[in-house]
């Protein structure tokens, strides 16, 4: 029987498996997690964004009823407990975040102190009665003022207030800009945005005082990781430690770290020999989980008259907050921006300069992107300026500098491994579906009525599924180069998998289910899929980067190839036929060419465990296999995509209506497309958050001003286009389902996409550069002044 | 969602419910939808001891004309019917249009009329459409029945001219005495739902060959506000595009806005100049339907 004849669940619009159960309400989260006698805490967090703490009152805390301890940064218990995130570059200053600020915080928000009490609510009561007082110190607002002469250093022994600089030089830019035709400069911002899960961070720590053993219930997307982290820092042997992550209301990148807040939760459930609880508030969240995004780029590019990109010089501040993140550093966001910035083109002579600054503000670590968006804001802003300086349509443009689908594997200036793509089709067919002729006739008769309708274009390519040679490439202190799989068949033929990555939207209940099944040929109801929980699971990395399907998919096909092997030797022993001569097929293993000499899967496996004597000699009972995984030569996948919106602009009142939004996205084999535009569209909102609404902002004396959702403005349905998504499936050379990571790239291109597509619309009213974020009605009408102004000048020049 | 801790009671009539607030020394607050005071309370930036439900008062729900031909709407009526009574939209078009601006179908649902009056907050919608239409706010202490004109009800941001031991009891919107008007309610918000940047209230009314306009803002100052200026600007005028620009440019002159991460002052001028040039042309559009 050929290969065709298997059924098959990859690229099948199976329903979600795991949605019955999260629908319905019956999602398990940590806040779930009600233990007896379980005490709560409420911390006490700095109002200064950069002090030397001179003393803490905490008697009034104490005194309060229901409190049973209070917990300051000078107390001997959380002497020592730091987290430190070092990053293995040549120019690097390390941080050491203390679990609570003992003697000087540096931003707001900050943990200065801890209050366990009966319930949250007398722990709140009490932690407003801890009393701090503090010596203020000048606080770093913005990475400029941070790199200035004369301001105060964040850290001791440094000598710069940054975490990380790093140079890079690829070709002979010198050469190429000497060579070119024009050269233009950019300077492009966008601001500090966060992943906004719908559940917010959460620890329950239970430590059982007579086995010495640590119970830990946290919404992580790494727990094994995490446990290791919790044993060095808290001193505990890792064999003692359980980290149970369980149903998470969403990650996005914000959930994947060891936080202060963790550490101190565990601390106090050791000594009180009580289950100690912190469910974050949103508030919190503003404050004090991880911050992302805000970059300021200086770009010169240097382009020939026929529209090809020669060369980029570029420098990159990122605005990085004021610890170094574990297990992520500060550095990573810098270094993707650096090694991202020439985008999917051709570019082979590049020169750039990233600084990972210190600042008075929350921890920056990787979100949804990490880096990209900021890298394709400043790489497609400026193709579409090469656009309007050569007189070149912008699609025309990135076509002549798009690499070549046939160079692939393709290596980047920046030494990117490029496995497949098909980068000029995508466009092509972007042009086809969107109808991109007709839009733009569309857009002259709307100018002509008066209308400012806009289009935009931005492509990309998402780095995913990063592996062992990626990681340590990138200088990372831990290399998150693998996923494991265990895959165990049970008496009766069902099938359990656990795999290391962590589900927290994505849906791995259903495609690890659906790759696991196809290999086993086994029904998909057959296959339950399980994670979160170290005390059963093999070690792996976990959730982020774009990389579950692509990683956890390999080690559970590895696995379920392994236990496929098994019981074909075990079939082929009983048939008395050559396990050569076998394969598995529809439930059963069977003879090539004579499928009625066959055995059932279910009959092997009960055979296998309860009949152990029928079994070959030496081979052992169980039907469970372990693999780890990493894509072929650990350098991961890149999908590709283009993104076109078209825009009417309310010149009156500064608001952008985005009318028409497509995709043309190709991330190799698709294992389940309902949930592969699921994660789509999720992006593209995200993204159309930062290009429109989000924006964490800090006055100039270190406060944060959005500390709720009615200044932290997410994008809602109303605010979300309808999105039309076609799909392209180049297969990855170097992974085994032929899949790509792709769980991140929504949120790469809507900001690029709208700037241009603003700054196209304002055309008729007059040239301007759209290069800042968000596109907030008084950025917008900004450019609509900048626009007039540019036309008044035009005018009187003449 | 943690407020401090705090005493409940339920009232039945609103005598009860001053009652109880005046039993707690003015410390009291009333409940009605809480759509503005419980997440106050869950931030702890509001701590009243003791919460009044009035719930169950059910005085507080009338909506009626009384024989003066003004609209009587009790204090419990939430924006959801302020925004599909037929009888808001025959007498007072421009409230019921206000109305379905405010929050989302789920805080219209809960969030109620006498809640945001007495909430005050200055970018509110349902405040400037009591201002433009020179509302009158009943509201009982203690010892009597008092009625407030909107002009001296909203104080400043948060603040109204409500007792402690007072209840809001309901809102009277005179009739207009126009033979024929037309109206328009504009606001920018960052999104669908969101309180407004700057919302603008538009009433043209005529009299015989008289026109006469009235126009209120939110989020210009700390309470709203009416443009009295362009109001005398666009009184006996002709209602046409040139007149409404400039009505719109009166605005912009008489504003001294405050700002905040949603927009600067000067975004707030140049908006409120813009909402009300587009709030009387929609106004002047019904006008001349009517």
């Amino acid at each position: 029987m050929t290969e065709q004849a298997r059924p098959s669940f990859i690229g099948a619009r199976v329903k979600r498996l795991e949605d019955p159960r999260l629908l319905r309400g019956h999602g398990r989260y940590v806040a779930d997690v009600r233990l007896p006698g379980a005490l709560e805490v409420a911390f006490v967090r700095s109002e200064m964004p950069h002090a030397d703490i001179t003393a803490v009152d905490a008697g009034a805390a104490r005194e309060h009823p229901g409190v049973v301890r209070v917990l300051t940064g000078s107390d001997e218990l959380v002497a020592g407990r730091e987290i430190r995130g070092d990053w293995r570059g040549e120019i690097w200053q390390t941080s050491a975040q203390p679990a609570l600020a003992g003697d000087r915080v540096r931003f707001v928000g900050q943990p200065i102190a801890a209050v366990v009490a009966t319930s949250r609510y007398v722990a709140e009561d009490a932690a407003s009665l801890v009393v701090a007082d503090y010596r203020e110190l000048q606080p770093l607002t913005s990475a400029r003022a941070s790199l200035s002469d004369g301001a105060p250093l964040l850290h001791e022994g440094w000598t710069r207030n940054f975490f990380r600089h790093s140079h890079f030089l690829g070709g002979d830019p010198d050469a190429a800009f000497a060579a070119a035709d024009g050269v233009l400069e950019l300077r492009t911002a966008t601001q500090r945005q966060t992943g906004m899960p719908l559940e917010t961070r959460g620890c329950v720590a239970d430590y059982d005082v007579v086995s010495g053993s640590l119970t830990v219930w946290m919404t992580n997307q790494m727990p094994s990781v995490v446990r290791t982290s919790l044993a060095d820092v808290l001193g505990v042997e890792e064999n003692r430690v359980r980290v149970v992550a369980p149903d998470i209301g969403g990650g996005f990148g914000v959930k994947a770290y060891l936080y202060p807040e963790d550490v101190v939760v565990c601390l106090l459930a050791m000594e009180l020999g009580r289950p100690v609880r912190w469910i974050e508030d949103r508030r919190e969240h503003l404050l004090a989980a991880i911050h992302a995004r805000q970059q300021e780029h200086r770009v010169q590019v240097a382009y020939r008259a026929d529209g090809k990109v020669l060369a980029i010089r570029a420098e990159v501040l990122v605005d990085s907050g004021a610890f170094s993140v574990h297990p992520w550093t500060a550095g990573l966001e810098a270094g993707n921006a650096l090694s991202l910035l020439p985008g999917p083109y051709t570019i082979g002579d590049y020169e750039c300069d990233a600084y990972a600054v210190a600042t008075n503000k929350s921890p920056f670590g990787p979100v949804r992107g990490v880096a990209r968006p900021a890298a394709a804001l400043s790489t497609e802003r400026a193709m579409d300026q090469v656009a309007r300086a050569t007189g070149l349509d912008p699609i025309e443009v990135r076509r002549r500098n798009l690499i070549d689908a046939r160079d692939c594997p393709y290596t980047t200036v920046t030494g990117n491994l490029i496995d497949s793509a098909s980068f000029q089709e995508a466009l092509d067919r972007l042009c086809e579906v969107a109808d991109y002729p007709q839009l733009r006739r569309q857009q002259a008769e709307a100018r002509e009525a008066g209308r400012l309708l806009g289009i935009g274009v931005a492509c990309y390519a998402e780095q995913g599924a990063s592996g062992i040679h990626e990681y340590l490439r990138r200088g990372m202190p831990t290399i998150f180069g693998y996923e494991t799989a265990l895959v165990r068949m049970d008496p009766s033929g069902k099938v359990l998998v656990e795999v290391t990555t962590h589900s927290h939207g994505q849906g791995h209940e259903t495609t690890i289910a659906q790759v696991v099944a196809t290999r086993l040929q086994v029904p998909l109801q057959d296959v339950r899929v399980v994670y979160g929980d170290t005390s059963r699971m093999p070690y792996g990395m976990g959730t982020f980067g774009s990389r579950s399907i692509v990683m956890a998919g390999g080690a559970a096909s590895a696995a379920a190839d392994k236990v496929r092997l098994k019981l074909e030797q075990f079939a082929a022993h009983l048939l008395e036929i050559s396990a050569d001569d076998l394969e598995t097929v529809d439930g059963a293993v069977r003879a090539k060419g004579a499928p009625f000499r066959s055995i059932p899967i279910s009959e092997l496996a009960r055979a296998a465990y309860h009949q152990p004597h029928r079994l070959p000699q030496g081979m052992q009972p169980l039907l469970e296999a372990v693999s780890t995984y990493d894509t072929e030569r650990g350098t991961g996948t890149w999908t590709n995509a283009c993104h076109l919106a078209l825009v009417e602009l309310d010149p009156g009142l500064g608001l952008l209506d985005v009318q028409k939004y497509v995709v043309v996205h190709d991330c190799g084999v698709i294992v389940n497309p309902t949930i592969v535009e699921g994660q789509l569209h999720g992006g593209i909102a995200h993204g159309i958050g930062g290009a429109l609404l989000e924006e964490l902002v800090y006055d100039e004396w270190g406060q944060p001003l959005s500390t709720t959702f009615m200044d932290y403005l997410l994008p809602s349905a109303t605010e979300v286009p309808r999105i039309e998504a076609h799909h392209i499936e180049t297969p990855s050379p170097f992974s085994a389902t032929g899949s790509k990571g792709m769980g991140e790239g929504g949120a790469i291109a809507p900001g690029p996409v709208l700037a241009a597509a603003l700054e196209d619309a304002l055309r008729p009213l007059g040239e301007v550069v759209v290069t800042e974020l968000p596109l907030t009605p008084e950025r917008v009408l900004r450019y609509v002044d900048e626009a007039r102004g540019a036309a008044a000048d035009a005018s009187g020049d003449r | 969602m943690k407020p401090a801790s705090f005493e409940y009671v339920t009232a039945r009539t609103v005598e009860e419910a001053v009652r109880a607030l005046a039993d707690s020394e003015g410390e009291g607050k009333c409940l009605a939808g809480g759509q503005s005071l419980v997440p106050l309370m869950n931030f702890r930036l509001a701590r009243p001891p003791l919460l009044v439900d009035l719930g169950q008062v059910d005085e507080l729900r009338q909506l009626r004309h009384d024989d003066d031909g003004s609209l009587v709407v009790g204090a419990l009526v939430t924006h959801r019917e302020v925004a599909g009574s037929p009888l808001i939209a025959e007498r007072v078009p421009l409230l019921a249009e206000a109305a379905r601006e405010v929050g989302h179908a789920a805080i219209r649902n809960r969030g109620t009329i006498g809640g945001s009056f007495a909430h005050a907050d200055p970018v509110a919608e349902l405040p400037c459409v009591g201002l433009t239409l020179d509302a009158e706010i009943v509201a009982a202490g203690p010892h009597r029945r008092r009625t407030i004109a909107a002009a001296d009800f909203f104080q400043g941001p948060f603040t109204t001219a409500l007792a402690a031991d007072e209840v809001l009891v309901e809102i009277r919107f005179p009739a207009s005495g126009a033979e024929r008007s037309g109206w328009a309610f504009c606001e920018l918000a960052r999104r669908r739902g969101d309180l407004a940047v700057v919302g603008v209230a538009a009433q043209l009314e005529r009299r015989g060959q008289r026109l006469s306009a009235r126009i209120g803002l939110a989020g210009v100052a700390g309470r709203p506000v009416r443009a009295v200026a362009a109001e005398a600007g666009l009184s006996g005028a002709t209602p046409d595009a040139a007149s409404f620009r400039a009505a719109g440019e009166a605005v912009a002159a008489s504003l001294a806005p405050p700002s905040d991460i949603h927009g600067s002052a000067a975004l707030r001028r140049r908006v409120a100049s813009v909402l009300t040039e587009r709030a009387l042309e929609r106004a002047a559009r019904r006008l001349e339907a009517a």
